[in-house]
């Protein structure tokens, strides 16, 4: 029996998908471009997010140490950066080994050095930070702790690329979020009334329905289902018309941009965040058409 | 089978659609409700399948006190029921099979079994070979009798039918009555609101009869 039902209501919802067609195009753009607005933002965000974490791999907190400090004092400054929770490794560079990478790095500069009598370069802990705890809020106590240190002469931490980074990635996911929401809350009401007005195309049948013993259930099913494709269909619309952009946009625009080209990129979206985009269509769709519903199955 | 107790029924004061109707049709009857039209034939009949309710009174339906019966599960009522609105409530946009078979699917009978209960009802109102056409397509006449075979197919125990020869002619009219006798031989209830005097002359068994509200008399013939 429940098979037999089963069978009605898929076909029943296709029909009626069929028989308002033009109605039902209607509200999966309207879906479909609010999802899109959002996927934009999220994959926006997604290449900030991920350059920021590529610039956070690399960054490296210096730890300057004074000279001549004897071995206990450099073993207590090591076991004090260890105990960090931030902490993700830790090099100890001694003062022959940092003039030794500053000439690879500057060979030219070679017969300077040369020129020198002493070694000028101190001798540092070089440390990296773990990449998911890094945010100013966690790292600023901790460094300010290790200034107070004694035998720690300066601190060399360039933060900021990172945090803008990330700041923007925040506010570029934020902005989606907020323009998203609006237009998402709009394309609910737009779903709502198409699929309300689908309801009052059928007002008779929903009528002679309830005459013959159909129950509520029976009646709402095959409008719910209706919602819920009508929105997840939107949903995969948006995805489609992201990938698009996605492939698209290097090609016409990524020139132009030249250095923001790497800021200003789009990113796919992870697989959740996709299966977020579509089952949030399908939610509207089937909240819309439930809101619609509920005056025409009082009685 | 259907008992109503003290019935009244106001849509907007001061006016009473129904005045203390107190009637008892039992099972197997085939009864007449007649009366000039805003007699409250339809009231009467809206109130027995529980389209609307009434103001005062009660109503027991196959043991049952329609009334307390919730909303969510009106159905259980419908489903003992075959009704013929007097405008038909036919779908237009589906085909006559469709419109025959919708109770059947509520009730989730398989494809196979709706086919051959559509089918028999659409044989018993002569209409089997217009099965797959549009309403729009068919004459007022078989517009009627596909009403009737959606009210039928079912095996109701109550057919109730609102003016159902209403614009028809003398002799698609006593067609038409023919089946619901056909129907009640069956073992089905049939209470049918009618003002046309022909018919009740001829085929009526247990007439109402209702004026501005009230039931004036009640006749067995």
């Amino acid at each position: 029996m429940i098979f037999q039902k089963i069978k009605y209501f898929q076909r029943e919802t296709l029909n009626n998908l069929w028989q308002f067609r033009a109605r039902n195009i209607f509200s999966v753009t309207i879906i479909c471009l609010s999802f899109l607005i959002v996927g934009i933002f999220v994959s926006l965000s997604n290449n900030l997010q991920y350059t920021a974490q590529q610039l956070s791999k690399d960054m490296v907190v210096v730890f300057f140490l004074e000279k001549n400090m004897d071995e206990s004092d450099r073993a207590t400054i090591e076991q004090e950066i260890k105990k960090s929770s931030l902490v993700k490794g830790i090099k100890y560079i001694s003062s022959d080994q940092a003039m030794q990478n500053f000439l690879n790095k500057f060979p030219e500069l070679k017969e300077i050095v040369d020129n020198l009598n002493t070694n000028p370069f101190p001798t540092s802990f070089e440390v990296t930070l773990s990449e998911k705890d890094f945010s100013y809020t966690e790292t600023q106590p901790f460094l300010n702790k290790m200034k107070e240190m004694k035998g720690i002469e300066d601190i060399q931490f360039n933060k900021d690329w990172v945090e803008k980074m990330q700041s923007l990635s925040r506010l570029a996911r934020a902005v989606g979020f907020f323009l998203g929401g609006i237009l998402v809350l709009a394309s609910f009401f737009i779903v709502s009334n198409v699929i309300k007005l689908n309801v009052l195309a059928r007002k008779d049948e929903i009528e002679i329905l309830r005459l013959v013993g159909g129950t509520n259930t029976f009646i709402r099913v095959p409008f719910l289902a209706e919602g819920i494709l009508l929105g997840a269909l939107g949903g995969i619309l948006s995805l489609l018309f992201l990938f698009i952009v996605i492939r698209l946009f290097p090609v016409y625009l990524g020139a132009s941009l030249g250095i923001l080209s790497e800021l200003i990129n789009f990113r796919y979206l992870s697989l959740s965040q996709s299966i977020a985009i579509i089952s949030s269509g399908a939610v509207i769709g089937f909240f819309g058409s439930m809101s619609s519903l509920a005056k025409f199955l009082k009685t | 089978m259907i008992e109503l107790y003290h019935i009244w029924k106001q849509y907007q004061k001061p006016d009473w659609a129904l005045k203390d109707i107190t009637l008892n049709v039992n099972q197997g009857d085939f009864c007449f409700v007649t009366g000039p039209s805003g007699s409250g034939k339809t009231t009467l009949l809206k109130i027995i399948f529980r389209q609307i309710f009434p103001t005062h009174g009660q109503i027991i339906v196959d043991g049952r006190n329609i009334l307390r019966i919730s909303d969510h599960k009106i159905f259980s009522l419908r489903r003992t029921m075959g009704i013929v609105f007097q405008d038909f409530r036919l779908l237009f946009h589906k085909r006559v099979f469709d419109n025959v078979a919708v109770v059947l699917q509520v009730l989730g009978f398989s494809r196979k079994e709706v086919r051959r209960r559509v089918f028999n009802a659409l044989r018993m109102v002569n209409l089997n070979h217009k099965m797959w056409e549009y309403p729009s397509h068919l004459s007022y006449g078989e517009q009627q009798r596909v009403a009737i075979a959606r009210a039928v197919v079912n095996n109701p125990k109550i057919i109730l039918a609102d003016e159902p020869t209403g614009n028809l002619d003398t002799e698609l009219a006593f067609e038409i009555m023919s089946l619901f006798t056909e129907i009640n031989k069956k073992g089905a209830t049939v209470i049918i609101c009618t003002h046309d005097r022909e018919l009740i002359r001829h085929f009526g068994k247990k007439i109402f009869f209702l004026y501005k509200g009230k039931l004036l008399r009640e006749e067995t013939i």
